[in-house]
């Protein structure tokens, strides 16, 4: 139950695909297997002319293909943006500047497994925090190439089933084996092919953001296929040892040493807790030379696409209507066609004795069928063609692709079926009006 | 177990769908081959077809093709209309890809070499050694850099992207990325970039919290107030300290329209790039004699790999590397036009083979009244052509619309590049009209190829039948 309301009542473009989707197909159903014979007649008329019926129903394909596409980045940026109600996640950062760089010992205080925790009552367990470092280079000095350039999380692999989202069910065993690599690391697949490495490999990374921190690695295994198909994580031990080291050797720190930490992750049950933990963080006297702010994940997504706000509502209010739109005027070109040229049949099918209520669900019928089928042909593609590449490759900020959802067999439908209703509608209610005397006239 | 077989289902059941889909690629791929050749077929037949239609040959006459677009004016009408929005869709995206260029195009001075530390390829990831200035650039590069006197054309800039924090009317906090740029000698910065200022502006003395704003940046705090935008004598708050604006850049186009200038001490104090070795600087921009000698100065730079490396570049190519960004959403407009074009084309095939089977008749007549089959050809070319026409003029009249509208978005680098949110005009020029216009021709001459080959093959005495 709670399913159907998360992923229909919730979620307004699957409401939009079961209303104008699934419903009349239920009902063209119904009404197909109580008038068999309307129905074949309606899949003759189809046949009748074949080619209007295959350029309305790839003119629909094409046309549903888009809108999916663009559906998807909108709905995927909006599902980030979008507060939880429970198991929020948390960002805390440095307060006025990005990118975000703290001392690592910011999060001493709010690692629940350090003596120093400052949240204490507030639910938080070891398995509710993260810290992320981000550490960048390439593989030969100074050449700045996409094939050559990698990015790591710099992490603790113990937290990447408990805190990473979408790695909940991530091999454990290869979890262990980062835990036991000291220089190990994960890699997507895009990212390994780019670079032409396998697993078992070992690599050397030069540095772009840690000047003179360049490292040694090894690839122990590959990201499942999806959103993490570009990115990489590497030990937070190794990094910070390494800056260490680099303290120990030159006798004066890194530049950066005391800017390590980027991003502190935790995860609170609900609202109040957050907003109680984020007062404690912010107002924490331990945090006052270098203020921090706590930020719920969206909220965090929010400020970086804030930008794109104008595009995003070109995309959802102004796109896709216009593409609708479109869509609904090729089906309704074919159909009052049609119709058109058909006046003479719809009146004899009236003197034959068909009902004005018969004839407009003829015509209907034919749209509809065109058109919930098309929906149906497009949202398949795109959901697998599409999922199989591990989404829509449209890099933009920190999202690399946009996998398609499954809702959007919801989508495909309700637009095939909708624009099809609501172009045929007109057609229809004038072949329902057709008058026989005045057809049968014009004949004579 | 149950957990392991699952995932080799789903393993082979993804290997499948991804070996399909490979497959529908490479058929895909031949599709689209025949699609460019019957694209290039129809604009070289819809060419002939005009020029034939231009000379005094014997033809269809044109009144003929506009009479029956008057008759069906009502499938004309709605073919038209997808015309429209399809056009009218991609001369908007266009303009807003176009004022995005235009931006990066116009924040880079010729003769401006930028120097970041060595390995950054963005300003807001540079760092530079303390006590960056000509004298420690090669030899030969500062005989190079233009002085007024004594004094270099150079200016060391700290950049941050602030995290501005703004109170909502309802409770909580609503954030904002503000670019922020510190300049050791503000008016020599502006002479340098090219920046001036509005009339009432001063540039700001340093003594106290001053700041300068773009243009774009000032409307967008302007918004905040209630108002159109701020101006001297407003006060903003940016991290943690007020600050007074003390003026307002004029429009240049640029990427600068969107940063908040102010003294580079008040921004390393702010924003913790004021360390006890020194304070640290992102960029130091210095300007050559000769703009033509700018890249070669910036590749001296670049390979002096002494105790101070630096990574250089010439600002006009530092900026036009900001739009990759760019390019990412022309591909992306492109697509969605093709995409939705191709939607346009079947409607148009729909109209033109329905107008040829009403007038099959018609047709046999023109045969037998002696027009032969390539001046039938080319009158039903040019019937789906005037449709097309009448969108797309409509289209681009609509998609106009849109030029000086203000946009915000973000121009970066891509690969490790950290990017700049911006407030842009969008741009409906010449070129783009002419893209629209370019698209609805293609759209015309494909949607009406095959139904006038269609009319051209009808035999005179079977249509008649």
């Amino acid at each position: 139950m709670s399913f159907l309301i998360q992923n229909l009542i919730l979620n307004p473009l699957n409401l939009f695909g079961v209303i104008f989707g699934v419903v009349p197909i239920i009902i063209g159903l119904i009404v197909a297997a109580s008038h068999p014979r309307l129905f074949m007649l309606v899949v003759k008329n189809l046949g009748r002319n074949r080619l209007r019926t295959a350029l309305t129903f790839l003119a629909i394909v094409f046309l549903v293909f888009m809108v999916i596409i663009i559906l998807t980045v909108v709905t995927t940026l909006d599902s980030f943006t979008t507060e939880k109600a429970r198991n929020l996640k948390l960002i805390v950062t440095e307060r006025w500047q990005l990118p975000s760089q703290m001392p690592l010992t910011h999060a001493d205080y709010l690692d629940p497994s350090n003596p120093k925790f400052l949240l204490k009552g507030f639910g938080i367990t070891p398995n509710d925090f993260m810290t992320w470092s981000f550490y960048g280079g390439t593989l030969e000095p100074g050449k700045v190439t996409l094939e050559n350039l990698i990015f790591f999380f710099v992490m603790d692999p113990k937290h990447i089933r408990t805190m990473m989202d979408d790695l909940e069910t991530f091999d454990p065993v290869l979890v262990k084996k980062m835990q036991e690599t000291r220089q190990g690391c994960l890699v997507g697949r895009e990212r390994l092919e780019a670079m032409n490495k396998r697993v078992g490999e070992r690599f050397k990374v030069f540095s772009i953001n840690y000047k003179e921190i360049d490292l040694e690695f090894e690839i122990v295994g590959v990201f499942p296929e999806g959103r993490y198909n570009k990115s990489a994580i590497m030990n937070d031990s190794y990094f910070n040892e390494e800056l260490d080291k680099y303290a120990r050797q030159r006798g004066k720190k890194h530049p950066l040493d005391m800017k390590r930490l980027n991003l502190i992750w935790l995860r609170v049950k609900d609202r109040p807790t957050f907003e109680k933990v984020a007062g404690a963080v912010e107002s924490a006297s331990q945090f006052a030379d270098l203020p921090v702010k706590c930020e719920t994940a969206s909220s965090g997504v929010a400020t970086f696409i804030e930008p794109f706000k104008d595009l995003l509502w070109a995309m959802k209010m102004v796109m896709v209507p216009a593409i609708l739109i479109s869509m609904a005027l090729v089906v309704a070109n074919a159909i009052s066609i049609s119709v058109r040229e058909r006046q003479k049949e719809m009146a004899v099918l009236k003197v034959l004795g068909y009902r004005p209520t018969q004839i407009l669900g003829l015509v209907l019928g034919e749209s509809l069928l065109v058109g919930a089928l098309a929906g149906l042909l497009a949202s398949a593609f795109t959901y697998y063609a599409f999922n199989s590449m591990g989404g829509i490759p449209f890099p933009m900020l920190f999202f690399q692709s946009f996998p398609i959802p499954g809702g959007a067999f919801l989508w495909g439908m309700g637009m095939g079926v909708g624009t099809a209703l609501v172009g045929s509608l007109l057609p229809a209610w004038s072949a329902r009006s057709v008058k026989v005397s005045e057809v049968f006239s014009k004949v004579a | 177990v149950v957990g392991t077989f699952r995932e080799s289902v789903r393993g082979v059941f993804q290997g499948g769908v991804r070996i399909a889909v490979k497959i529908i690629i490479f058929l895909l791929v031949g599709v689209l081959a025949l699609v460019a050749l019957m694209v290039v077929a129809s604009l070289l037949a819809c060419a002939a077809a005009t020029l034939y239609a231009l000379l005094p040959f014997p033809k269809v006459p044109f009144r003929y093709n506009v009479r029956n677009l008057q008759v069906r004016w009502k499938t004309t009408v709605v073919t038209a209309v997808a015309f429209t929005l399809v056009v009218a869709l991609l001369v908007g995206m266009l303009a807003f890809v176009k004022g995005m260029y235009r931006l990066t195009q116009s924040s880079g001075q010729p003769g401006n070499i930028i120097v970041l530390s060595d390995g950054a390829t963005d300003e807001a990831f540079s760092s530079l050694p303390f006590g960056v200035d000509v004298l420690r650039l090669p030899k030969n590069v500062q005989d190079m850099v233009q002085k007024d006197g004594d004094k270099f054309w150079a200016v060391r800039e700290v950049y941050v992207v602030v995290n501005q924090e703004m109170p909502l009317a309802g409770g909580g906090l609503k954030r904002r990325f503000v670019q922020m740029r510190g300049v050791d000698d503000v008016e020599l910065a502006a002479r340098i970039h090219g920046i001036e200022l509005q009339e009432g502006g001063t540039w700001f003395s340093g003594k106290t919290y001053e700041v300068v704003l773009g243009d774009g940046v000032a409307r967008t705090f302007g918004a905040d107030m209630g108002k159109d935008s701020v101006g001297p004598g407003d006060t903003i708050r940016l991290g943690p300290k007020e600050w007074c604006v003390a003026g307002v850049m004029k429009a240049s186009g640029s990427t600068f329209g969107s940063e908040v200038w102010a003294r580079d001490i008040h921004v390393q104090e702010s924003f913790g790039r004021k360390t006890q070795q020194g304070n640290s600087y992102s960029s130091f921009v210095v300007r050559v004699k000769d703009p033509e000698a700018a890249a070669k100065a910036a590749e001296f730079i670049q390979n002096e790999r002494g105790q101070e490396p630096f990574a250089a570049m010439t600002e006009t190519e530092y900026y036009s590397k900001l739009s990759q960004t760019n390019q990412q959403f022309l591909v992306a407009a492109l697509i969605v036009a093709i995409v939705m074009a191709v939607g346009g084309v079947l409607g148009v095939m729909n109209t033109m083979f329905a107008a040829i089977s009403q007038r099959a008749k018609d047709i046999g007549v023109m045969r037998l009244l002696g027009y032969t089959r390539w001046q039938i050809l080319s009158s039903f070319l040019l019937e789906s052509l005037i449709i097309a026409l009448i969108g797309g003029i409509l289209g681009c009249a609509l998609g106009s619309v849109t030029h000086g509208w203000s946009a915000t978005s973000i121009v970066s680098s891509g690969a490790g590049g950290g990017g700049k949110s911006v407030a842009l005009k969008l741009v409906v020029d010449a070129q783009v009209l002419l893209a629209g216009m370019g698209l609805t021709v293609i759209m015309g001459a494909v949607g009406g190829l095959a139904p006038s080959l269609s009319a051209m093959r009808l035999r005179p005495l079977e249509s008649l039948r």
